[in-house]
C-alpha cells in the first residue's frame, strides 16, 4: 500500500527542524499502527512538492529513519516500513526514560512533595496505564471474567 | 571534484570611510541552497554584488566556478543567473521583445521553459515594461534570470514585491529546479518563512561579519529559549554560559542560548533550584534573538 504524501503534517515555520518533524511522525505512526510492516512511505518528491519544502530535507529524514532501522530502501519501490523492533537495549531504554522523568521529579520536589507522596502518584499512574493496556489489549485475557472472580460453569 | 560554486575568502569592502564587509568567509557547494539573512544595511547586497563581480572588493578573494569574480569569462557568466533587488529593463519594450532580446545573448536559452513560466505566472507578454507593476516587473526579472538555465542562481530579495500566492508559486518552481537539476542557489531575503522551506544552509550577516554559517536544522537545534522558574528569587550572580539574551525578574528568567545542551540544563536545574522549560525557536525568532542580543 502506498501512503498519500499528505500523511505528514509539516510546519516549516516551527522551531522543530522539518526532518525532525517527519522522523517523529513516522515513529508515531508506526507505534500507533497507522504504518504497518511493508507499507511504503510517500516518495521524497511527493512529500517535497506537497509540503513545498526542499527535497533534500525529506531525504535527510528518510535516511535517518533508515539508520534507525524503522524503514529500509526497497529497490524500485521506495522506503518500506520494517517490523517494529525494540529501540536499543534495555539499559538504553531505561536511560531514555530516566531523562524524561528527572525533570518531573524535580518539579515534584519544588511542589513540596516528599518521596512517599511521589511514589504514591507514580504507582497510581502505573496502575491506571496498566489497566488501560489490559482492557485495550488482545482478547486473550478477559478482564470482566477475572473481575467477577466466578468460576466457569461446568456442565 | 566537488569544488564550491562560490568561494568567498576574507572579503572586505569599504565605501568611503564605511567598512560594510569586514572579513567574510563562505562557500556555496554545488546542488545546495544557501539562505542569506541580515538586517537592513548589514551588507547582503554588497556581498552579492562582490560575488558576481558587479562591485570590486577592497580586499579578499572571490571565486565563482573557480574563476576570479572580477574577471569572469563569458562562459562562466553564461552559467550564472541573477535576480537583483530592483529589476531594471527597457521601459519602451514589450515584455515579449525583452525576452527575445535577452534570449539572443544565450546559447542555451530554453524557449519552452520560458513559455511555461510565463503562463504559470501570468506574465503580460504584450504589455510594455514601463507599464508593469513592481511585482510584475520582478516576475519578468525572475523569468529572465532562469531562461538560460543557469547552474548557479543568485537571488537578492527576489520576492519582496510578490503577493503570498505568487511567492509560493515561485518557491515551488525553485524546488522543482532543485529536484530536477540539482540547482545551486544563493538566496537573500527578509522573509524567513521562505528560507525555512528551501534553504539547507543559512548565513546570518550582522555588522559586516558572518554571525552564523551552517545547517538550518543545526541552528534550530542549537538555539533555544529557556524559561526558569526558581523557588526563590534568582541571585544577582545568575548567568548562563553562551547566552544570547538574558532577562531576570525575581524568581523568573528568560534566557536564549546559542548552544543548547540537555546536560547543561539538568545541571542548571540543580544549581539554581529552578524548573526549566525549553522552547523551540523558528528562524524569525532566532534571527531576532541574535540581532537584538548583539546590541544589548
Amino acid at each position: 500500500m502506498v501512503e498519500t504524501p499528505a500523511i505528514f503534517e509539516i510546519n516549516p515555520n516551527s522551531g522543530v527542524p522539518i526532518y525532525r518533524q517527519i522522523v517523529d511522525q513516522v515513529h508515531a505512526m508506526v507505534a500507533g499502527g497507522t504504518l504497518r510492516e511493508g507499507d511504503l512511505l510517500p516518495s521524497v518528491r511527493q512529500v517535497a512538492q506537497n509540503a513545498a519544502v526542499n527535497p533534500m530535507t525529506v531525504s535527510k529524514a528518510y535516511s535517518r529513519l533508515e539508520i534507525e532501522g524503522v524503514v529500509k530502501r526497497a529497490r524500485g519501490l521506495g522506503m518500506q516500513v520494517l517490523p517494529p523492533s525494540e529501540n536499543g537495549s534495555l539499559d538504553d531504554r531505561k536511560a531514555q526514560f530516566r531523562t524524561t522523568i528527572e525533570p518531573a521529579l524535580h518539579r515534584a520536589r519544588q511542589l513540596g512533595l516528599d518521596s512517599q507522596q511521589i511514589r504514591e502518584v507514580i504507582l497510581s499512574l502505573l496502575q491506571k496505564t496498566q489497566s488501560d493496556v489490559v482492557t485495550g489489549g488482545s482478547p486473550v485475557t478477559d478482564p470482566e471474567k477475572k473481575a467477577t472472580g466466578g468460576p466457569p460453569v461446568a456442565t | 571534484m566537488n569544488e564550491p560554486v562560490l568561494r568567498v575568502a576574507q572579503l572586505q569592502k569599504i565605501f568611503g570611510n564605511k567598512e560594510v564587509l569586514r572579513g567574510i568567509d563562505l562557500a556555496v557547494e554545488p546542488g545546495t541552497v544557501l539562505g542569506l539573512l541580515g538586517a537592513n544595511g548589514s551588507g547582503k547586497t554588497t556581498l552579492i554584488k562582490c560575488a558576481l563581480g558587479l562591485l570590486r572588493p577592497t580586499s579578499g578573494n572571490i571565486m565563482v566556478f573557480g574563476e576570479d569574480s572580477w574577471n569572469l569569462s563569458a562562459a562562466a557568466k553564461a552559467r550564472l543567473g541573477y535576480v537583483p533587488q530592483e529589476v531594471t529593463s527597457y521601459p519602451w519594450m514589450r515584455v515579449r521583445q525583452v525576452l527575445a532580446y535577452t534570449a539572443a545573448f544565450y546559447e542555451r536559452w530554453n524557449h519552452a521553459f520560458v513559455q511555461t513560466l510565463c503562463e504559470r505566472w501570468h506574465v503580460p507578454l504584450e504589455d510594455r515594461i514601463g507599464s508593469l507593476s513592481t511585482g510584475q516587473l520582478q516576475t519578468v526579472g525572475i523569468v529572465l534570470a532562469l531562461g538560460h538555465q543557469p547552474e548557479f542562481l543568485v537571488l537578492d530579495e527576489p520576492v519582496a514585491s510578490l503577493d503570498p500566492s505568487a511567492r509560493r508559486q515561485f518557491l515551488r518552481t525553485l524546488l522543482e529546479l532543485l529536484q530536477d537539476r540539482q540547482q545551486t542557489i544563493l538566496f537573500s531575503t527578509h522573509i524567513t518563512s521562505d528560507l525555512e522551506r528551501v534553504a539547507q544552509r543559512v548565513a546570518i550577516l550582522g555588522d559586516g561579519k558572518i554571525r552564523f554559517l551552517g545547517e538550518l536544522d543545526e541552528l534550530k537545534e542549537r538555539v533555544k529559549r529557556l524559561r526558569f522558574t526558581a523557588r526563590h528569587d534568582l541571585p544577582t550572580s545568575f548567568a548562563v554560559p553562551g547566552a544570547l539574551r538574558c532577562e531576570v525578574a525575581g524568581s523568573h528568567a528568560t534566557v536564549s542560548v546559542a548552544n543548547f545542551d540537555e546536560r547543561l540544563v539538568a545541571e542548571m536545574r540543580q544549581t539554581w533550584d529552578a524548573d526549566i522549560a525549553v522552547n523551540d525557536l523558528n528562524l524569525e525568532e532566532i534571527f531576532v534573538e541574535m540581532h537584538d542580543g548583539a546590541h544589548v
